[in-house]
């Protein structure tokens, strides 16, 4: 049971809350990171749909290489020490495209996630990433803790 | 096992290519700062006060002069002029920080069309534009009211902008299920780049500088990719058409509002904890 707000994010949206809270998405190849303070109940979670800012576009966080310094910029500035931050990744599934002409989305995905946060020095505790599945997450801020459950595929569609 | 040696030699290049594409991204965001910086500044410092010009100027009496009514005109077409870039820079600032959210309401599209028009009713009237407005809807339509309000200021103001005096600027609304699809279409000069997507680049240094910052369309832009859309234009015999198409979700019709915090999540019974 979750208690406090219950945020839904969609792809470009960063929340970071206080528990008790819970933020929840859903995934095909793009990445979710969720971030979490131990100490200070603090949480937060992006939602990419690519790797690399082209550019071009605004500066916005549904690429990897924005959403993630942004997610820790906030994570600090609600009061989080970064020393005590941990991470947990999710998604980056292959999705129903040939992986002929995927062009490996949601590896890239996952790549940009271990690196900056290797980066930062902040450890992933826990993941889930890869396969062929989307996948629904919830970020519960009470406990920590991320519950997962893999979209179903119909033929080849896959159903949230 | 060449197939096992292949996909471990692919996922090595993978990796170290990303890593330098990473490497020379952060470069590129480092040297691109500024300009989010900017945008933030101007969006937290401006967009107040210019609020509160906006809400004090309707209730302004000018004494009855010729000359007196034509400054007052000058000043709210400037004012107006200036509102529509503050709130585009707004809205960028908005997707930049990822503070956005889309916000759903039970609407009638062709009163958003008649709000920008008269919104915009300076610039119509510097340049003599004559507005047609096909409507083919029949029903309302659900739709993030603050978001299409700017797609259509962007293209309506653009068409106005950049298309002849005394032209005509036609404007199709039509639901073509399970798309809510928006064309702006005005006679004039397409902007004069080399690769169609120039003219969504922010600040762009490629489009011609009469074509303006560059950043209503990269606004507009993001708004359809929010809102899970796209934005195409054509441009073809003295004629610039932009075409917007909008994904109408049947399960928000049977709600007059609401937010996307309530999209309702099947149980969790079942699910794994990590």
């Amino acid at each position: 049971m979750i208690e406090g707000n219950s945020t839904f994010i969609h792809v470009g949206q960063i929340h970071v809350d206080y528990a008790p809270a819970a933020i929840s998405t859903i995934l095909g190849s793009c990445v979710s990171v969720c971030l979490y303070d131990r100490k200070m109940g603090i949480g937060g979670m992006n939602h990419y749909l690519l790797p690399f800012w082209n550019g071009n576009s605004l500066q916005s966080p549904k690429f990897g290489n924005i959403a993630i310094p942004k997610l820790i910029d906030n994570m600090l500035e609600y009061g989080a020490g970064i020393k005590n931050i941990e991470a947990k990744i999710f998604g980056g599934a292959s999705m129903n495209i040939s992986s002929q002409f995927n062009m490996m989305i949601g590896e890239k995905n996952i790549l940009v996630a271990r690196e900056i946060l290797r980066e930062y020095r902040i450890p992933i505790v826990a993941e889930d990433v890869g396969r062929e599945n989307g996948r629904k997450i919830q970020f519960n801020l009470q406990n920590s803790k991320v519950l997962l459950k893999y979209t179903t595929k119909v033929g080849n569609e896959t159903r949230r | 096992m060449s197939n096992i040696v292949n996909e471990e030699n692919l996922n090595d290049e993978l990796k170290f290519l990303s890593k330098k594409i990473l490497e020379l991204n952060k470069r590129l965001i480092e040297g691109e700062k500024a300009k989010s910086v900017f945008l933030s500044l101007v969006a937290s410092k401006l967009n107040n006060p210019m609020t509160a010009i906006m809400g004090i100027l309707p209730h302004l009496k000018v004494v009855d002069t010729k000359k007196n009514k034509l400054l007052f005109e000058l000043v709210c077409k400037e004012a107006f002029n200036l509102d529509f870039k503050i709130q585009n820079m707004v809205m960028a600032s908005e997707i930049e920080s990822g503070n956005i959210d889309n916000s759903y309401a039970l609407v009638n599209p062709t009163e958003i069309v008649d709000e920008v028009i008269e919104s915009l009713r300076y610039l119509i009237k510097d340049k003599n534009i004559e507005i047609k407005i096909y409507n083919k809807l029949k029903q309302k339509a659900v739709i993030d009211t603050k978001k299409v309000y700017l797609i259509f200021r962007n293209l309506i103001s653009n068409g106005c902008k950049y298309g002849f005096e005394n032209s005509l600027l036609e404007i199709d609304l039509e639901i073509k299920e399970p798309m809510f699809v928006i064309k702006v279409k005005n006679r004039g000069e397409a902007p004069k780049v080399k690769y169609k997507p120039e003219i969504f680049t922010r600040f762009s240094n490629e489009v011609s500088a009469k074509h303006g910052l560059g950043i209503g369309l990269s606004v507009v832009r993001e708004i359809c990719e929010r809102l899970n859309g796209t934005i195409e234009y054509e441009a073809e015999d003295g004629f610039v058409t932009f075409i917007v198409n909008i994904p109408l979700d049947e399960k928000m019709l049977d709600s007059t509002t609401y937010g996307s915090n309530e999209f309702v999540f099947d149980s969790f019974d079942g699910a794994i904890e990590l």
